[in-house]
Formats: C-alpha cells, sequence, structure tokens
C-alpha cells in the first residue's frame, strides 16, 4: 500500500512556506552564535590578572570556557533542569488521572470543569506572583526548585491535561472493558497498560511542560531571591554597566540545547502519535 | 465520531489530585488578587477596604481604553498572521523522512529561548536590518517611528511563536489516514479540495487550541514589548500588558490586582467567544473534542 505522500504531488514550490519560514528562523540564530564565538569586551583588569591578552572581535572559545568556569552560571543550570523535571514529574501523573477521566466519562459538569482548567491558565502571571510568593513563603518553600516546579503547574496542568486526554481517546475503549473484566484494578491497568500505550502522549506533554516551564520569567524571578535561581535568572544578572555579551550569548546558546535535544527524542510521537486509533 | 462515553460521576475521583494542585497554585492566590483589588494595600498587614473605588479609577480612565485598543489590534494582527502561516507552514512540511526531524529541531528552537533574552537578539536583528535597509536607500527607523516598531514587535512574535501553531497543526496532519488521500486522488480533486475537505476540517479542533494559546499570551504580552521599545514611540505600543507591569514594578499592588482582575475577564470573555464561534461547527477532532463537540 502507498503511503499519503505519494498521493499527493510535492513540488519544491510546495515546501516553499516551510522552506522560506525557517530560513527566517535561522537568521537571528545565525547573529547569536556568531556573537558567541567572539570576543565581545575590552580587556579588563579581571583578564589582564588572568593572563589572556584579547581584542574585540577575535574568533574565541572563551565565552563558552567562562560560562563552565562561573559558579553561579553552572549552579543555575542544575537548577532549572531539577525544577523542570520536578515539575513534570508532578503535573504528569494529575493531569494523566485528570484527562483519563475526561476521555472515558461523562460526569456532572465536565464541560465546564474542562474549560475551567483552560481558564486558570488565563490568569496574568505578572499579578498571581506576589499572592503565589506569600502563599509558599508561609508554607517557607522560597528559594528552592520546588516552589517553581510547584507554581508552573498553574500553566502546564491544563496544557497537559489536554494533550493527554486526545492522545487517551486515541486508544480504543474497548482495551479498558477487557482490562476491567480480566480483574485488573484501576490502578494496574495504568501501570501495566495504559501508560506503556501512552508513552508518546506523555513524552509529547513533557515536551510541553519543559517548553513553558524552561524560559518562563515571572514566577522564576520571585520565587527565588537569594538562591535555587535558573538560567533565565543567571542571564539577567550578567547585564551590568560593563556587559560581557558574548558570555550572555554563550550562555543563551547552551540553554537552547537541551529543549532541542528534547524535541529530537520526541519527534516521532508528535508525528506519528495517533495512529492506535487508525488501526481500529 | 464521538465515541459513547459511560455516565459515571465517580470519575470525579479522578480529577480531584488535579483540583487541590489547581486550586493551591492557581485559585487561592487568585482569590487573593481579588481581595488585594478591593482593598488599597500599604504593607501586606495594613489594608483599608475601598471596594470598587480601583475599578471605577481604572476603567474611567482613557488610558486603559487606548491600551486596550492597541492590545486587541496586536492580537487581532498575530492572530490573522501567525494562524494562516502556521497552517501553510504546517501543511508544506514534509511527513515522513530525515527531513522531519530537521524541521521539527529547527522550529523548536524559538520556543526555547528565555524570554528575557528575545528583545536583546532582535535588537541586534533589527540594528543590522535597518543598517542593511539604509544602504539600499529605504528608511526602517524602528525606534522612532510607529509604524516601523509595530512592523519589528509583529516580526519578533511571529518568529517567536509561529512554531507552536505548526506542531499543533502538523501533529494532526499526521492523523489523516492515508485512504483519505487516496480516495480524493482517484476522484481527481485539487490540491485545494483537499486542504478545504479534508486537511482543515481536520485541523479545527487544534486550531481552536491554536487560538486560544496565541490569544492569551498575546493579549498579555510584556517582557519582550518593554525591553525592546518600552512601549514607545511615546505610547504607540503601551499594552495592557506593560501598563499592568509597571504598576508591579513600582509596587502598586492594588491597582495592579485590579488591572489584573479586568484583564482576566477580558481574556476568559474572549477566550469564550471563540470557543462558542468554533463549537458551532462541530467537528470529529480528537485534539478539540472536548471543546469543539457540545452536546455529544
Amino acid at each position: 500500500m502507498k503511503s499519503k505522500s505519494d498521493y499527493l504531488k510535492h513540488s519544491p514550490i510546495s515546501r516553499l512556506p516551510a522552506i522560506i519560514y525557517i530560513i527566517f528562523l535561522f537568521l537571528p540564530f545565525l547573529l547569536l552564535v556568531y556573537i558567541s564565538f567572539h570576543v565581545t569586551i575590552h580587556e579588563n583588569r579581571w583578564t589582564s590578572v588572568h593572563g589572556s591578552s584579547t581584542y574585540v572581535g577575535q574568533l574565541t572559545l572563551l565565552n563558552y570556557l567562562h560560562v563552565f568556569q562561573n559558579s553561579a552560571l553552572t549552579a543555575s543550570m542544575i537548577n532549572s533542569v531539577t525544577f523542570v523535571l520536578l515539575n513534570i514529574l508532578i503535573t504528569i501523573p494529575v493531569a494523566l488521572l485528570a484527562a483519563y477521566a475526561f476521555s472515558r466519562y461523562s460526569f456532572k459538569g465536565d464541560k465546564h470543569l474542562f474549560f475551567g482548567f483552560l481558564v486558570l491558565r488565563m490568569t496574568p502571571p505578572v499579578v498571581m506572583v506576589l499572592p503565589v510568593f506569600l502563599l509558599f513563603s508561609a508554607l517557607d518553600l522560597i528559594n528552592t526548585p520546588f516552589a517553581i516546579a510547584l507554581a508552573h503547574c498553574l500553566f502546564n496542568v491544563p496544557i497537559s491535561i489536554w494533550v493527554l486526554e486526545s492522545f487517551i481517546s486515541a486508544i480504543p475503549k474497548e482495551l479498558d472493558e477487557t482490562a476491567f473484566l480480566d480483574g485488573y484494578s484501576i490502578f494496574r491497568f495504568f501501570i501495566r497498560i495504559l501508560i506503556p500505550l501512552l508513552a508518546p502522549g506523555i513524552a509529547v506533554a513533557s515536551f510541553f511542560c519543559f517548553m513553558f516551564s524552561w524560559v518562563e520569567v515571572a514566577f522564576a524571578r520571585i520565587l527565588t531571591v537569594t538562591q535555587g535561581k535558573p538560567i533565565t535568572m543567571a542571564i539577567s544578572a550578567l547585564f551590568s554597566y560593563i556587559t560581557d555579551v558574548g558570555l550572555v550569548t554563550a550562555m543563551t546558546v547552551l540553554s537552547i540545547i537541551p529543549g532541542a535535544l528534547m524535541i529530537y527524542f520526541v519527534r516521532n510521537h508528535i508525528a506519528k502519535g495517533f495512529i492506535i486509533r487508525q488501526v481500529s | 465520531m464521538v465515541s459513547v462515553k459511560s455516565t459515571n460521576n465517580r470519575a470525579w475521583f479522578l480529577v480531584i489530585p488535579a483540583l487541590l494542585l489547581l486550586g493551591f497554585v492557581a485559585v487561592i492566590p487568585l482569590l487573593m488578587v481579588v481581595d488585594f483589588s478591593l482593598h488599597d494595600v500599604f504593607i501586606i498587614t495594613s489594608k483599608v477596604w475601598v471596594g470598587l473605588e480601583f475599578y471605577i479609577k481604572v476603567l474611567s480612565s482613557s488610558r486603559f481604553w487606548e491600551s486596550f485598543g492597541r492590545t486587541l489590534f496586536f492580537s487581532a494582527i498575530i492572530l490573522f498572521t501567525e494562524i494562516p502561516l502556521g497552517i501553510a507552514i504546517a501543511v508544506s512540511m514534509p511527513k515522513k523522512g530525515a527531513m522531519v526531524a530537521v524541521c521539527l529541531v529547527f522550529m523548536s528552537l524559538p520556543l526555547l529561548v528565555p524570554w528575557n533574552m528575545i528583545p536583546m537578539i532582535w535588537t541586534g536583528v533589527l540594528n543590522i536590518l535597518e543598517k542593511s535597509l539604509a544602504t539600499i536607500g529605504i528608511d526602517f527607523n524602528w525606534k522612532l517611528n510607529a509604524f516601523h516598531t509595530w512592523i519589528a514587535i509583529v516580526l519578533m512574535d511571529v518568529w517567536h511563536w509561529t512554531s507552536l501553531v505548526v506542531f499543533l497543526c502538523y501533529s494532526s496532519l499526521t492523523t489523516i489516514p492515508a485512504a483519505f488521500y487516496q480516495t480524493a486522488a482517484i476522484d481527481g480533486a485539487s490540491r485545494w479540495d483537499v486542504f478545504r475537505y479534508i486537511e482543515l476540517p481536520k485541523m479545527r479542533g487544534v486550531l481552536l487550541m491554536a487560538i486560544l494559546l496565541r490569544f492569551m499570551d498575546s493579549f498579555m504580552i510584556w517582557t519582550e514589548i518593554y525591553y525592546l521599545n518600552a512601549g514607545g514611540p511615546l505610547t504607540w505600543t503601551m499594552f495592557l500588558g506593560i501598563d499592568l507591569g509597571e504598576e508591579v514594578l513600582a509596587f502598586d499592588y492594588s491597582p495592579a490586582a485590579t488591572r489584573g482582575v479586568i484583564y482576566f475577564i477580558i481574556i476568559v470573555a474572549v477566550s469564550w467567544m471563540f470557543k462558542t464561534a468554533l463549537a458551532a461547527h462541530k467537528s470529529d477532532n480528537k485534539y478539540g473534542k472536548k471543546i469543539t463537540v457540545d452536546d455529544g
């Protein structure tokens, strides 16, 4: 059997929007990467003490070296990875249960509740930061990656419920019924059958959590007063009277890499996550 | 093609963890914001009940309505460019082969840049653009010319967020069975017919989500615009988000909370309108099923 693309003629012209878009996307990154490999700051006391003589515009790897020599920056990478992983660990199980309920059952007020969850995603973050700060400081959570992970559930849980709901709906309902007839408890059904089948959906939902959480600024700023600063805040802290733009760009380039790797690993699930339903 | 769902009110138990979590991180803070907006807060422990005074003040100021108009206009431009563009790119993307990974990875990059770095990168890009346009005699003064600033911020937002629309559309396009295309080919359908009668209906539910996400985020945009040109030239790019951000930065919390509540109500109302408008077209799309199919 021929695949669907064989039925669509693809001349290079039909690919044009995607090609032009990628070129457009690429140009600012070219500038970013270009700067990150060049010396952008005049030699100052620090560099002369360390004995390196460089000139502005020189091709260099020093910016990347400086990132790893700067303990605040390396610590911020660990902090970012920690709170994003924590956030995924909190979000996915909670969203999975809710998504399962929305997908398989109709219950009183389900449609309103579904929209209600999305509504919470619409709260302006700038206003929410103060009450969240007061609430979290009352519970002594400030300055920990856990606080940011918890706060980011505000926008990640609604999105994950929505993504997972669509993936669960793609799995035939007969599967659940057979499992329950076989005497599976709902807990065992989730662990043994649903979660393995749902791996693509969980991967995609995790990517969405990662994406919205990794780059967030407002909560990340207020919840880390003295320590536990994520990458976004560590970059902000680099701006001063004399900013080493090379260092800032090198840090930015490095901050993009984990997410790019992640999308590379979930790419097939974005494309093929729904195949199960087509079979049935 | 809505599958028959069993009615079971015990399903509420499965939703309870999500309710508790969101109750803690969203509902309680939201109620606190409402409380702040009804008081004049000097310091957290000392506040005076002022009722709706701040609401009247904000809603009767011409500055609010001007910002509101500009923000609505901005969101409209964003939706009218990013949604069709996202659809066009998703349709023209390869659906299999090595190029899929290349496309997806490249397109994800702007979404992964820390938000505070977006305006910095774009300041550099726009300066280069300004210089190169000047050499061919075109004046592009993106800092002082209001129209050019608007071009700049729209370009920046298209660069930053179109990929999200592309991903959502792309994921629903890949679910169309090959048989659909096969039948269309046998019927001699044109490329446009395939798009209009097969691909577009399939994407409808996802598009609602894309529209909602892009609407709420563009309506509240703050960081990028503020650090690019601080709402200037004059007040030509002063959006609701910037008005709010300035009050928060000035620790003027009660008026800020008032604005927050007003903005929240506006966003919910507009989102509700989108939802109802799109739900009128019934769709069997999996992604948007819940919010597009209303009465089962």
